[in-house]
């Protein structure tokens, strides 16, 4: 049995993952990773409020704020009520009293009030990170601009592959004067630094969601191009391709099925990387204002909201704990990406 | 040798056409003159202000115009919010931006290859796991936020260093964006300087030199790093540009009046041929810098001549 298999032996893949699995450093970027999905993907369970939600009696308040809220009923929607900031409130016979932070008193018949109770009506909600000049809730923020932050990185990454591993495919087979058409691109787009390259498509294309993410995408392709070439002219040369000519097999069906197949150890690399990259990349242009545009939370938006106050030398938390996610994320892609280089890394290859 | 250089320089010609032709596309969408005379103008001077800026011109002649006026007058056009000269303003915040680019490539090269050499000394020890892992986090970290969070610690916090302004006020106001701008290149300095030197320490020649019974030492710098530092050069040049671009976030973080403050500003106000400009300027230095250590490696490194 255990013959069998050895004779058999194991695909790349498996090869890849035994080998992935030993890299302490790939794990810990791994579960970071995971966590963090899990994190963007549940945001409405493990945060108290949605990111938009302002109560703007609490603005700019510091971490570890506990506040006091009554809830009345929203009558254009019923399902989230209107938040009320009090000081001190009580119940009055069939009369909600209560007084506001700056002492105003108030009044209204429980039937206005949301839920069934006092324990559905009132809240004393923890800002675990502090509050924003709206009076919204950092973590929550912090939370759903995790979704933007993975999205980025999953959907620019997988545009900038199609179109490296398209036109890099195309010169490292074709060569001669296709090759010098792509080379030629190549060197124009690569003499932008990226995050240049990504505002100049971001002012192009105009702001928002979408926009951002092909203006990310469209800014990568280079390093793919490149790599997947330079891993064409050498698989080119393998005699199992020659074999492929032989059979007569198309163009495509080579490329596709004998060629791509073995350049994707680089590819893989590269596109890790490049995730990591995007994720910057898209905090960045919020950071200077173009990309995702509010109310959208964005965590380079937050991280520029903050930096008045930075200046001011108060209410650090409004852009430490921003900064801080992102650098966590990026550095997990990054520790993952670098285990999935060991792993790939053909100087390093031994059977383990 | 010549004909090398010639080939080069010609290629370079080439990519910076192209480099021109994009530059030329950064712009928003829809009507420029309409964006800069706002929504309630009335259709016919818009009309006017198209034809003086030359929009109604079929789109290869306004390439062509805009590529005439920077070649043969350095001329990038006027900034829409204030009107001011964009090549003008470009040579003005050069020495800022220059200065703080500078220090800081010089910085993130010698700390870079040192923190390289160490990492190497003794690969797969806590010394190498620890400086390879100060290089991811300098890596994964985007300069605005490493430079944010150095205001608050050095600037708000202890108060060692002051946190916005410019030298003229003291030699002081460079310490912190120029280490905030050194460390992303500093990072990626030492993992090439280290990957380099690993490769290299398994040569032939490497264990020759030890076999003569030279001293760890010399082998290490006489032998090792003069033939290690080839990627390094390379990453180097390549990272110049990239630093240029990073001083647009240091520069606006720190309030630093270079280039990359002007950008940013024109940037969120949709400026656009400020926006041409400065990223122009950026880009043609590093088609330059990049022709310049092509040169120069043909000169050092016959292989590179042959081609």
């Amino acid at each position: 049995m255990t013959a069998d298999k050895r004779l058999r032996g194991d695909s790349p893949w498996q090869l890849a993952w035994r080998r992935l699995r030993k890299n302490v450093g790939a794990i810990i970027g791994m579960s970071i990773i995971a966590v963090m999905i899990l994190m963007a993907v549940f945001a409405p369970l493990i945060t108290p409020f949605e990111p938009t939600t302002s109560i703007l009696e609490y603005a700019v308040k510091p971490a570890g704020f506990r506040g006091s809220i009554l809830k009345k009923i929203n009558p254009s929607n019923p399902e989230t009520p209107t938040l009320i900031a009090v000081d001190s409130w009580h119940v009055d016979n069939d009369t909600v009293r209560w007084t506001d932070p700056v002492g105003t008193p108030y009044r209204e018949h429980v039937s206005a009030m949301f839920g069934s109770g006092p324990g559905d009506w009132h809240d004393e909600p923890l800002f675990i990170m502090g509050t924003d000049r709206q009076g919204r809730d950092i973590y929550t923020r912090l939370v759903y601009g995790l979704r933007v932050s993975l999205s980025v990185g999953l959907i620019s990454e997988s545009i900038a592959l199609m179109i490296g591993i398209m036109l890099g495919a195309l010169a490292g087979f074709y060569r001669g004067w296709v090759d010098d058409v792509v080379m030629w691109g190549v060197n124009v787009v690569w003499a932008f630094p990226s995050i240049l390259l990504v505002i100049a498509f971001s002012v192009m294309l105009g702001q928002g969601f979408w926009q951002t993410f092909i203006a990310i995408g469209v800014s990568s392709w280079v390093d793919i191009a490149r790599i997947v070439r330079g891993q064409f002219f050498s698989i080119r040369e393998q005699d199992y391709i020659e074999a492929t000519r032989a059979f007569g097999f198309g163009s495509i069906r080579v490329v596709l099925r004998h060629m791509l197949p073995n350049a994707m150890g680089p590819i893989i690399v590269l596109g890790t990387a490049g995730f990591a990259t995007a994720i910057i990349a898209e905090a960045s242009l919020s950071f200077i204002g173009l990309g995702v545009q509010p109310p959208m939370p964005s965590w380079g938006q937050m991280i520029r909201e903050g930096v008045g106050y930075v200046a001011l030398g108060t209410n650090w938390e409004m852009t430490a704990f921003p900064c801080l996610a992102m650098a966590l994320a990026v550095f997990a892609v990054n520790l993952f990406g670098d285990g999935l280089r060991d792993v790939f890394d053909p100087k390093t290859t031994q059977r383990s | 040798m010549l004909s090398y250089i010639i080939r080069k320089l010609m290629y370079s010609l080439l990519v910076l056409v192209g480099v021109i032709v994009m530059t030329f596309f950064i712009r928003p969408p829809g009507d420029p003159a309409r964006v800069m005379l706002g929504q309630r103008a009335d259709s016919a001077s818009v009309a006017a202000l198209r034809t003086k800026m030359g929009l109604d011109r079929p789109l290869p002649v306004q390439i062509g115009s805009y590529a005439w006026n920077l070649v043969t007058r350095l001329d990038m056009g006027r900034s829409i919010a204030t009107d001011a000269s964009v090549a003008e303003t470009i040579a003005e915040r050069f020495p800022a931006t220059a200065l703080l680019a500078g220090t800081s490539m010089a910085i993130a090269t010698v700390v870079g290859i040192v923190l390289g050499l160490i990492a190497s000394w003794k690969p797969n020890t806590w010394i190498d796991t620890t400086a390879m892992a100060l290089s991811l986090t300098g890596i994964s970290i985007p300069s605005f936020v490493v430079g944010l969070l150095f205001v608050i610690l050095f600037g708000v916090t202890l108060e060692w260093f002051p946190n916005s302004g410019y030298v003229d006020r003291g030699a002081a106001y460079l310490v912190l964006p120029m280490i905030t701008l050194a460390i992303r290149p500093m990072s990626v300095i030492a993992r090439v300087t280290r990957s380099s030197l690993l490769d290299v320490l398994g040569q032939d020649y490497i264990r020759t030199a030890r076999a003569k019974g030279l001293a760890t030492t010399t082998v290490y710098l006489r032998h090792a790093l003069r033939n290690a530092l080839n990627p390094v050069v390379t990453t180097v040049s390549a990272w110049f540009a990239g630093l240029l671009a990073g001083t647009y976030f240091i520069e606006f973080v720190f309030n630093w009046p270079g280039i990359g403050l002007a950008a940013f500003n024109a940037i969120e106000k949709l400026d656009y041929p400020m926006i041409q400009g400065t990223v122009l300027f950026t880009a043609v230095v590093f088609v330059i810098v990049n022709i310049a250590s092509d040169i120069l490696y043909a000169f050092i490194d016959p292989k590179v001549r042959l081609q």
